[in-house]
C-alpha cells in the first residue's frame, strides 16, 4: 500500500485525464498505479503524464535507448516500482532484459552499445550521480553524436522522469499495478 | 526528498497529514520531485538569469557575477555540517 492511496478507477472522471492512463496502460510507464495517485490533482496528473508519454514515447531519440535509461535511473532512484515497469513498445522493438540490466552495469564496457548509446547512458548516470561532470566537454562529445534538440530531448526525460521515481519511492514501495 | 529519500516514510507521512489533505501531499510531492529532476539538469547547463535584481537585462557573464556561478545548496550545508 502507498502512503498515499491511488483513487480507484471509477472516482477519475475526467474524459482526458482517462484518456491519458489508458495510454499509460497501453504503454506500460507508468502502468495505472501512479497516474491513480497523480488524479487527486486531476490538473497536476494530465500535465505531468502528458509530459511523461512525450518524453518517453515520442521525439527523435531511439524509445529502447530511453527505456534503458529510465530503468537505470530508476534503480538509482531505489524506486521499485518504475525500475519494475517495462515499455511494451520497447520489448515489442526487440529490447531485452539483457540490454536493460547492461545500461545500469558496466554499459562503457559493453560492445552492445554503439558509441552514442554510451555517451547518452553516461549522461544520464553522471546527471544525478555526480552532476560536475555533465560539464563543456560532455555536451561537446554529445554533440559529436547528437542533435541540440536531441540532447534537449533526452535531457528533458531524464529530468522529468528521474522527478517523478524520487516522488514514487517517497510514496512507499509498491508493486506495479495488476492488470 | 532530495537528501535523504529514505526517511520519507509512513510517520512521516503522518506527520504531514496533520498539515496537509491527500491532495495537497500529490501536489507537493510531485513538485518537489519535478523540481529535483529539472534543478539538476538545468545546472548542468549553466545558464543564468537574465535580469539583475534592478530589472536589468544583463549578458550571462554578468549574471554569473551578480548572482554566483553555483547556487549555495542545502545537501552542500548538511555535507559541511
Amino acid at each position: 500500500m502507498t502512503h498515499v492511496a491511488p483513487l480507484a478507477p471509477e472516482a477519475i472522471t475526467d474524459p482526458e485525464l482517462r484518456e491519458l492512463i489508458a495510454r499509460c496502460e497501453e504503454l506500460g510507464v507508468p502502468d495505472a498505479l501512479f497516474p491513480r495517485i497523480l488524479a487527486r490533482v486531476p490538473a497536476y496528473a494530465k500535465a505531468l503524464l502528458r509530459a511523461m508519454l512525450m518524453s518517453h514515447a515520442e521525439g527523435n531519440v531511439d524509445h529502447r535507448l530511453k527505456e534503458i535509461i529510465r530503468v537505470q535511473l530508476a534503480r538509482f532512484a531505489g524506486d521499485p516500482y518504475f525500475s519494475r515497469l517495462r515499455s511494451r513498445r520497447a520489448l515489442a522493438a526487440g529490447l531485452d532484459e539483457a540490454a536493460i540490466d547492461a545500461g545500469s552495469g558496466d554499459y562503457d564496457d559493453d560492445p552492445r552499445f554503439t558509441p552514442a548509446e554510451k555517451l547518452a547512458l553516461r549522461y544520464a548516470d553522471q546527471m544525478y550521480l555526480d552532476p560536475g561532470k555533465v560539464d563543456a566537454a560532455l555536451y561537446a562529445e554529445l554533440k559529436q553524436h547528437y542533435s541540440e534538440a536531441q540532447i534537449m530531448e533526452l535531457g528533458a526525460f531524464i529530468a522529468l522522469h528521474y522527478g517523478m521515481q524520487v516522488f514514487m519511492r517517497t510514496l512507499g514501495t509498491a508493486e506495479p499495478a495488476a492488470r | 526528498m532530495a537528501t535523504a529519500p529514505g526517511k520519507i516514510d509512513a510517520a512521516f507521512h503522518d506527520e504531514l497529514r496533520r498539515h496537509y489533505s491527500e491532495e495537497e501531499l500529490v501536489e507537493l510531492g510531485a513538485f518537489i520531485g519535478f523540481n529535483i529532476g529539472y534543478h539538476t539538469f538545468f545546472g548542468t547547463l549553466k545558464f543564468y538569469p537574465m535580469f539583475a535584481p534592478d530589472g536589468r537585462l544583463v549578458s550571462q557573464e554578468e549574471s554569473v557575477r551578480i548572482y554566483g556561478a553555483a547556487p549555495v545548496s542545502l545537501a552542500a550545508d548538511r555535507s559541511a555540517a
